[in-house]
Order: structure tokens, then C-alpha cells, then sequence
């Protein structure tokens, strides 16, 4: 909408060719200027500038739908009511029937814990055949730190599913509904996003899985805090994707220690609350997601996928849905586990720590408690 | 100005003109003279277009007061422009001339209101309630309508819930001492979820049906029961995928409320998504965002609705050390009346009032449950006033 | 001051043929009038016939302008206009009103900054409500939606001290007093400074003794920077005309500016150098929010020292 011409919108002739004379073509060209600096570029009063804008505003707005009438199209139009179910029952009924459509489905974790194999799990998902509580569809999967693994893949979806995949032949199909691509370098990224843009509508493209978002920018995000963020054109992009295609997008993204002068303070809470200080400290791990504070507002559903004392754990730490709950896990042939499918509601902050003990490879190891 | 430079140099006489009138009354001269030199820039303070403004002011047009007698054929010949033209701009400037023509009433400027009739006004105002009563009890009864509030807070503690529930609170009628009002939602990040907005509306609706069972047994007990559907009737949902959009759609909303009248409250969740990004210009951003800010607040009073900014939060360091702070920098902190910051506090969500003209600062905790925003579970008059 | 023609029905020594002349010269208004070198014109008017009368006329328009520049005023007259029409009007907040030597001065405009949150327009409705209450009239310009009429009904009860049956008279005296006006934008602005100019001018007996712009700086921003200079143009005007309301009517002006952050995670007041010389007096506040209490520094003031504190309370 923002590269509507305004040339066609009707706009009274005079003031039409003045807007086209001071190469204000599109709606984003005029609206990107307040009215009093349009006022001073087209040369007209204020009065005539109002008009025009109102008239570019009301072409240029979305239209808009109520919510009953998004909820029965959502209801009609999509299959499993716009969800991919895990088949981790507890997680599904947690965010009400699995990952959602046009969303963005965030899992952050350290190292090791699982994360590649809950990616390898959900793509197998997706390709099933709609009567195995599939997709049916195609997956793109685009792995960045080479850990794509195909014999793990097949390996997930014989023990999961042997029904499907000891069949003559299934293997080899549902594997080649995986595209793996595997860019370099955030430009390469950047590029092959574009190209994704197109070929989801054209292939059956029914989910999106980024493994991992943080490792494309972690060389380039060190040097302290850019006044802009580097992925923050990616957000736009990829949230769009999500949407308009309506299909499920999972990112994984790593930890990384938190250095001494990050605070989860305000400045009102500082000097009147030493007592909360303390407390925080308590129970904040030193691991935090590797991508900051601006990404964790972009994602939809964050998912942390902890251990603590030997024992793993996935938690829905963000979620517009479901409380805040924990589930115990564990990694097997047939890929992620749930212990129990009732977890556990986790109290307060608590649900954002990523804790990581008992753990072999370990980036910062916690004192005991 | 001018013409102090024309005497500083001369002589004090041309052709025995005696120049210096020192003395007097300082009461009598003052007045004419003053004015007189005001009135010489006064075409520029006018809403109307640099070469306009130019031909008046080259054709000796310099007040506004000289712009009230002529007639609109003669200054078109002038001017040399359409008379049409001529008539715009003399309506112009009658608007900034008019004294207020209404004897009746007792303000001094046209469109103003005393601070009595005010009051008299806000309270028969009815506030949205959060549905958290520590919670609207701080906000001195919940979201002021006629006001723009700001919410923010870190990712995943609750913005967009408190959003969808001032969406659906802001429909309870009036017998059950709501407003009865319809809801915009404008939805910027995509992070609106329908199956929410409908467990939030069940809820609000078995809610409804309890109170009428309590406070109205007998009375009315064949009253339809108000469906969850008709809540997600009244929520009209606006997506956006661009700041140009959003500048748009803000443009518009004056239209669209002037057609659905009883839309009570806007929500824009959130405010902040598509300014953090696409922008290198950001002396463009702060012009784009403060204009946007008094678009909303003269929503906000001409309509009566109440404005809820969703806004995110970005690390700030200041005075020497690095602080949570809400996005979209230090001169938009003052583009909303009321600022409430959630945040984590122990255990618990907190929401805490870090700006408002009426409100005292205060803090009260708030929880996030399956029916929506409700009062903290553990709660037993923890409300403090710092 | 206009074109000359219009000046032709008062006076009878310019007429056609004058202003003929001043046409020839390219002289149409009085402005154009005025960057005219006055000796040149004299000796153009030599080689004409009825120059005598062309001379007169010239004259005439002189001692037309002259009635029309600032009178000439020794410091004496300065200062006896300063004690008989110059008060201070008490804010209401003790410390306030002793750092200040008294409160605001009529004639000055006083340019809060700060921070948000850091009492700004609190202290406007202090002073606002003390003002209603005690001397007169208020006009409160609202560009924040901040005014708040519940607020305003507290501070004077606070003030008053009185019992709350007591009060209601005060009250309504001084809420009526206050009248509260929104504006949006800057044409906005001078539209209703302008009215009130002319309205303070035409009715006698009525006195406005406080006006606050609150705040004007969210009226200017999104007018500045970018390429045109218009904008800067406009801002200087609303600065003229408040300090021309101010001395001329003798009101306290107060506005306020919010602050941004400069360089190096300073903060600095978002109307910056330009701004600079409009307010005569320029306070800054902050508010420690451990303790609750807001201080006050006085930035700039015509006679007293930069730099000099005082801490208040709000009620």
C-alpha cells in the first residue's frame, strides 16, 4: 500500500500535478513528510495540504476486518484451525493446538540442548500426508551453521513414524520436501530470503525454519550497541512472510553470557528498590538469548529450552496464549520427549532464565545455589 | 525593526521634523505603538503557502486586520490570482481574526473551556476497566477516555493481553457500569491472536453473566446472555505492515470514528515496530513521531476515545549506567499523557505509573490468567504510593 | 502598516499623485517605503513640478512611521513601568516563589525544561491554581491533553487548607477562573494567541494574569529541521507574539520544553540555540524519585545568578 501512486487516486487535478511536479509519486513520498513540510514543498496553504493528505490516508489504510469475522475465516479457510500440532501433546495444548500460523516461533537455547532436533521434528511434521496429522507440504530450512543432519532426519522419522516411513520409498519423498539451504553470510541471507519470498506461493511451502537467526549476525553484533538494529529490515521481512503466506516460521537462536552492565532494571526501580535488585540477581541466570532485547519483542511465541540439575526443560516463556509452564524433556532416537504432559507453571521471571547445568559443553557454568 | 535602522544613522531632523519625542506618558504612547509593529509579520503566522503569503505581503497586505475590509475582486486584482484563491485565503485569516461573536459565553478565546466546566465534564466520564481492580484502582478507575496512555514493558509480560482486554472491557455495557463502546485494534508487529481475544471474551461474558445473577437476581432473569462473538463483532482489526501505513491509517481513524461514533478506545500494538526500523533519518522519525503524537491527542479529546500506545523497551544508558528504558527516545516520552510501565517485580508483574498529570505515582501488582488480566493472586493490599 | 493607498483617506497630502510617485519609485507600501533612502527620494521630487507638495507628502509618511516605532524610554520610565504594572505572581510553592525573589514575573516568560515526568506541568497547575485562586484570570494551552481539571480541584483544596464544605465556593471561583484551551498545532497556537491579543486590547477591565503553554516545544518539533526555513520563521513568531502579550498586557508567560538526549547521553532542551533568547527566564527541573522531591535550577534569568537550586514538594 505504502507504493501507491498518487496519480491515481483521484486527486483534484491541480493539486495532483503539483504532488507530480515536486516528484511526490507515491503515498510513502507524500506521507514521509509532515504537512507543514509539504505545505513548504508544494507550495499550497495548509488547508488544501490537509485535504490531500486525508484523502492519500484514507486510499493508503488497510482495510479492516472484526475479529469475529478474522476468527471464522481462520476457522473455515485453514487446516488443524491454523496450527502444526508438535505431537508434544502437553506443548500443543499449551499453545492451543501446536505452532501457530503466520507467526514467528522463537526457541533459544544453549548449545547441545536440542534445538536442531526439535527444527528436524517439526519439518518431518510438516511433510507428512494430512492423514498422519501433517501438512502435506514443502519445508525450507535454511541452515546456517551447517547442522542440517538428513541421516538424523530419516532416523527421527523412522522411530516417530514407522508406519509412514517403512513404506517403499516414503523416506525418500518426505526427505525431498526439505530444502536446505545454507547461506554464508548475512548477505547471502538476505538474498535467499528474497528468492523464498517467491517460491513459498509457488511450491506448497508450509513451513519456515531458520536455524539459527543469532549465528548470521554474531561476528557482526559484538562492537557495542548499533544505534539501529542490523536485523531489524529481516523482522519486517520475515514477519511479513509469515503472514501473508500464513505459514509457520520457527527460528532457533543461541545464549551467550551476560555481560556486567546489562540491567533488567528501570531507572525508577533502581534507587528505591535495592531490596528487588538482590532478588533479581537470585534467580537471573547468567545466560541470556544471544539476539537482544529488540528481537525478543519481534518474536511471537519464545520458547527456552533449559537444563537444570541434569534434568532438560522446554519452557513457554512468551506466549500470548498459554501460562507460564515447563516441561521436563528428553532427546531420544525419536527425536524430543516429553516427560509429562502436565508441566509445571513457573512463578514470575523465572520463566525467561535459561539455566544450563549438567551440562557438558558449557559457556558459563553457574555456582550452585 | 526596520525602522529604528533608518533613524540610528540620520539626523535628528528632515525638513524640520522634530524626530526624538522623548518623555511623556509611558500608558498613552505605548499602546498604538506597539501594535503597529507587531501587526507588520502577522501575514506570515497564516496557514497559507510561501508565494501567497509572499504576493500579500509585497502588495502591502501585512495584517490580518487589512485582509477584513477588502473586497475579494479587488484584492484578486492585486494579487493577481483567482478570485477563488483570494476567497480561501480571506477565509483564512477571518478564522485567525474572529473574536469570539457568542456573547454568552464567558471564555476569553473561541473554543476554550474553564477548568469548572471541565471538571463538571470528567466526572460523568466513565474509565475502561483493566478488569484488575489494584490496578484500576491506581488508575484512579482504569483507562481514561479523552486521554492518550502509554503502556510498555519488557517482551512477554503482557502488553498485548492488557491491549485485548481494554478491547473487550470497553464494550461492557452500561447497565453493568461499563461504556458500552466499540474497539479499534491496530495491529502492527502481528502478534494479535484471535483464539485470545476469544478465551478473553468468554470470559468477560461468563463475568457479565455472574454479576447480573448477583446484583439483579429476579429482575431480569430472561436477559440474553451476551455472546463472545458479539464482543468480537464490535473489535475492528486493523493490520499494518508499514510506517507509512501507519501514519495512514492514524490520518484516517478521525474519518473512520466520525462514521462508527461509538468507538470509545484505539489500540496500537505497538506504536514502536515499524519506527525502529527503516529509518536512517532520525531527525525525519522524531518530526514524523511527534506530529503523529498530536494527531492522537486531538483524537483523543475531540472524540472522547481513549488512546492506548503499546510501545517496547530498549536498553537507555544514562547517568552513567544502563537502564530499561521504553523506545522511541526522550521526546517521545512526552507524546503520551499517562505512562504506565509493566514490569517484573520478584514474582510478580507489576504495573507502575511513571507519568501522568492526575495520577500519583504508584505501583500495584497484576497477573496474566487464562481469562485475562485479573488481580494478582496473592494479593493483600500491596498497593504502594512511593 | 500596510499600503500606502490605504493611508489615502486620512491624510489629504497623499493622494493620487503622490502615490504616483511613490509607484514610480516601486514604492507600494510603507515597507517598501522605509528601505527607500529618504535623501535620494527628496532629490527625485526636485525635477518634478509639484515638488513642494511631493516633499510634504514624504514628510507626512515620516511622521506616520514615527508614531509607529517603540517610543523612546529612559531607564527611569523603565523602571517606574516595572514597580507599578510588573508584579510577581507566587506560585503557591514557597521555595519556588523564594528562589525567584517573589514567584513569576509579569512581563517575563518563564520556559520550564525538563525531563519527562520531572514536574513540569505540575508546577503549572501550582501556579495556575494559585493565580485563580488569589489574583485573576488564567488562559491554560493544552497541546498534551495533560490538563487535568481533577488535578487542579486537589492543589487548590490543598492550598486553601480549608474545610471541604468551605471550599466549594473557592472552588468554583477558581476553576472558573482557569480556562484551559487544546491545541494541536502551531497555526493552532497563534490563532488563539492572536485572539487573545485582540481581545485583550478591545475589552477593557478584563485582566489575564497568567498564560502557560503546555507544552510548546511538542508544537514546534515536528515543524523543525528538515530543508525549509519556514518553520524557523514560525517559531520565532509564536516567540515574539508571547513576548509582546507578556510586556504589553503585563502577564506572566510561562512554557515549558521538554528535554532530549544530546551527546554523549546528555540531556539537552529540545528547542535549542534559536530558542535560546526567547525566555527571559529558563528553569530547569529534575525529580529524585527515590525521595520524591523535585528540584528546581535557574539555567538563565536577566539579574539573578545561573546555577542557583532549591528543592520543593508537589501536594
Amino acid at each position: 500500500m505504502a507504493n501507491k501512486l498518487i496519480s491515481e487516486m483521484g486527486l483534484p487535478k491541480s493539486i495532483g500535478n503539483i504532488f507530480a511536479a515536486r516528484n511526490i509519486i507515491t503515498t510513502k513520498d507524500a506521507l514521509s513528510l509532515t504537512e507543514f513540510e509539504l505545505m513548504e514543498l508544494l507550495d499550497v496553504g495548509l488547508a488544501e495540504v490537509m485535504c490531500a493528505v486525508a484523502l492519500i490516508s484514507e486510499i493508503a489504510s488497510p482495510p479492516y476486518q472484526t475479529v469475529q469475522s478474522l476468527l471464522e475465516q481462520r476457522m473455515q479457510n485453514e487446516y488443524l484451525r491454523g496450527h502444526l500440532p508438535t505431537h508434544l501433546k502437553g506443548l500443543d495444548a499449551a499453545l492451543s493446538g501446536g505452532i501457530p500460523f503466520g507467526a514467528l516461533t522463537e526457541l533459544v537455547g544453549p548449545a547441545g540442548i536440542g534445538k536442531t532436533q526439535f527444527c528436524l521434528k517439526i519439518s518431518l511434521l510438516a511433510t507428512l500426508p494430512s492423514c498422519y496429522g501433517g501438512l502435506d507440504g514443502h519445508v525450507i530450512y535454511i541452515d546456517v551453521e551447517s547442522k542440517f543432519s538428513s541421516r538424523r532426519l530419516i532416523e527421527i522419522g523412522l522411530n516417530s513414524f514407522p508406519e509412514i516411513f517403512c513404506l517403499e520409498g516414503m523416506a525418500k519423498e518426505m526427505a525431498g520436501r526439505i530444502t536446505v539451504l545454507r547461506p554464508g553470510s548475512l548477505t547471502e541471507f538476505t538474498e535467499s530470503l528474497q528468492k523464498i519470498k517467491v517460491s513459498i506461493l509457488q511450491h506448497q511451502v508450509k513451513l519456515l525454519i531458520i536455524d539459527s537467526m543469532a549465528a548470521l549476525v554474531s561476528g557482526e553484533y559484538e562492537q557495542g550497541p548499533p544505534r539501529q538494529h542490523p536485523l531489524g529490515w529481516h523482522i519486517s521481512l520475515i514477519k511479513s512472510l509469515a503472514e501473508f503466506s500464513r505459514i509457520p516460521v520457527v527460528m532457533t537462536n543461541q545464549v551467550r553470557s551476560r555481560s556486567a552492565s546489562e540491567i533488567t532494571q528501570y531507572s525508577f526501580q533502581v534507587e528505591s528498590r535495592t531490596g528487588a535488585i538482590e532478588d533479581t540477581a537470585n534467580f537471573d541466570s547468567h545466560l541470556v538469548a544471544a539476539l537482544g532485547i529488540h528481537w525478543a519483542h519481534a518474536v511471537t511465541i519464545r520458547l527456552v529450552l533449559e537444563s537444570r540439575s541434569g534434568q532438560r526443560f522446554i519452557k513457554v516463556a512468551k506466549s500470548p496464549m498459554s501460562p507460564p509452564l515447563a516441561f521436563p524433556f528428553e532427546v531420544t532416537s525419536s527425536g524430543i520427549l516429553l516427560l509429562n504432559d502436565d508441566g509445571v507453571e513457573m512463578a514470575g521471571p523465572q520463566i525467561n532464565a535459561i539455566d544450563h547445568q549438567g551440562h557438558s559443553d558449557i559457556i558459563c557454568h553457574r555456582d550452585e545455589r | 525593526m526596520v525602522t529604528d535602522l533608518l533613524y540610528n544613522p540620520g539626523p535628528n531632523t528632515i525638513h524640520g521634523i522634530s524626530r526624538l519625542r522623548g518623555g511623556g506618558k509611558i500608558e498613552s504612547q505605548r499602546e498604538p505603538v506597539r501594535s503597529r509593529r507587531a501587526r507588520e509579520m502577522e501575514v506570515l503566522r497564516l496557514p497559507l503557502s510561501a508565494s501567497q503569503k509572499g504576493r500579500l505581503i509585497s502588495a502591502g497586505y501585512t495584517s490580518i486586520a487589512s485582509l477584513s475590509s477588502i473586497s475579494p475582486s479587488q484584492l484578486a486584482l492585486e494579487l493577481k490570482i483567482s478570485e477563488t484563491e483570494v476567497l480561501e485565503i480571506l477565509k483564512t485569516a477571518s478564522d485567525g481574526s474572529r473574536l469570539e461573536s457568542t456573547g454568552s459565553s464567558r471564555t476569553i478565546v473561541h473554543g476554550a473551556q474553564s477548568a469548572w466546566d471541565m471538571l463538571q465534564e470528567e466526572e460523568t466520564l466513565v474509565r475502561i476497566t483493566t478488569s484488575c481492580a489494584d490496578l484500576d484502582y491506581i488508575l484512579g478507575g482504569g483507562i481514561s477516555c479523552k486521554e492518550v496512555t502509554e503502556i510498555g514493558g519488557v517482551p512477554g509480560i503482557g502488553k498485548t493481553q492488557l491491549g485485548i482486554q481494554l478491547a473487550v472491557n470497553v464494550q461492557i455495557p452500561s447497565d453493568y457500569g461499563g461504556l458500552g463502546g466499540k474497539a479499534v485494534y491496530i495491529d502492527t508487529e502481528g502478534s494479535f491472536m484471535v483464539e485470545r481475544a476469544l478465551q478473553i471474551a468468554e470470559a468477560c461474558s461468563d463475568d457479565m453473566v455472574e454479576y447480573s445473577c448477583l446484583y439483579r437476581k429476579g429482575s431480569q432473569a430472561c436477559e440474553v446472555k451476551r455472546q463472545p462473538k458479539d464482543f468480537l463483532e464490535n473489535i475492528f482489526y486493523f493490520r499494518v505492515c508499514s510506517y507509512t501505513e501507519q501514519i495512514a491509517l492514524i490520518n484516517y481513524l478521525e474519518k473512520f470514528i466520525t462514521e462508527h461514533k461509538d468507538v470509545k478506545v484505539v489500540i496500537i500494538d505497538s506504536v514502536t515496530f515499524h519506527f525502529r526500523q527503516d529509518f536512517d533519518d532520525m531527525a525525519l522519525r522524531t518530526r514524523l513521531l511527534s506530529g503523529m503524537a498530536l494527531k492522537l491527542m486531538k483524537l483523543a479529546r475531540n472524540f472522547g476515545v481513549a488512546v492506548v500506545l503499546l510501545n517496547q523497551v530498549t536498553t537507555k544508558y544514562s547517568d552513567g549506567s544502563f537502564h530499561l528504558a521504553l523506545a522511541l527516545g526522550d521526546s517521545w516520552s512526552h507524546a503520551s499523557t499517562n505512562r504506565i510501565i509493566l514490569h517484573w517485580n520478584g514474582n510478580e508483574r507489576y504495573a507502575y505509573i511513571d507519568k501522568s498529570p492526575s495520577l500519583r505515582s504508584a505501583s500495584a501488582p497484576y497477573s496474566v490468567t487464562a481469562k485475562g488480566i485479573r488481580n494478582s493472586a496473592s494479593n493483600n493490599k500491596r498497593i504502594k504510593h512511593t | 502598516m500596510g499600503a500606502l493607498k490605504s493611508l489615502k483617506e486620512e491624510y489629504a497630502i497623499i493622494d493620487a499623485n503622490f502615490l504616483q510617485f511613490c509607484a514610480s519609485h516601486g514604492i507600494f507600501s510603507v515597507e517598501d517605503f522605509l528601505v527607500h533612502d529618504v535623501y535620494t527620494l527628496v532629490a527625485s521630487t526636485e525635477q518634478l513640478s509639484n515638488s513642494y507638495r511631493l516633499k510634504q507628502g514624504i514628510n507626512q509618511l515620516l511622521s506616520i512611521i514615527e508614531t509607529c516605532h517603540q517610543p523612546w524610554m529612559n531607564g527611569l520610565m523603565l523602571l517606574e513601568d516595572r514597580k507599578q504594572n510588573k508584579r510577581c505572581l507566587s506560585t503557591g510553592c514557597e521555595s519556588f516563589d523564594m528562589l525567584l525573589r517573589g514567584g513569576l514575573h509579569e512581563g517575563h516568560v518563564t520556559e520550564l525544561v525538563g525531563p519527562s515526568s520531572s514536574g513540569k506541568t505540575q508546577v503549572c497547575f501550582q501556579a495556575a491554581s494559585n493565580v485563580a485562586m488569589k489574583l485573576g484570570s488564567v488562559v491554560f494551552i493544552d497541546s498534551g491533553n495533560s490538563f487535568s481539571p481533577t488535578r487542579i480541584q486537589q492543589i487548590v483544596a490543598y492550598i486553601s487548607g480549608s474545610a471541604e464544605n468551605k471550599i466549594n465556593g473557592i472552588l468554583q471561583q477558581a476553576m472558573r477562573n482557569i480556562d484551559c484551551h487544546a491545541v494541536f498545532d502551531i497555526y493552532a497556537l497563534l490563532n488563539v494567541l492572536h485572539q487573545l491579543k485582540l481581545k485583550l486590547k478591545s475589552q477593557t477591565g478584563y485582566q489575564v494574569r497568567l498564560i502557560i503553554v503546555d507544552s510548546i516545544s511538542s508544537l514546534i518539533a515536528p515543524i523543525l529541521g528538515g530543508s525549509n526555513a519556514q518553520g524557523h520563521a514560525l517559531m520565532v513568531s509564536v516567540g515574539y507574539l508571547l513576548k509582546e502579550l507578556a510586556d504589553r498586557h503585563n502577564i506572566a508567560l510561562v512554557v515549558t520544553n521538554h528535554m532530549v538526549g544530546g551527546e554523549g547521553g546528555t540531556l539537552k532542551p529540545a528547542l535549542g540555540e534559536s530558542w535560546k533568547n526567547v525566555p527571559h527566564v529558563r528553569l530547569q527541573l529534575s525529580q529524585d524519585h527515590a525521595r520524591n522531591i523535585y528540584a528546581v535550577q535557574i539555567l538563565r534569568h536577566p539579574y539573578m545568578a545561573s546555577g542557583r537550586n532549591a528543592n520543593f514538594m508537589i501536594p
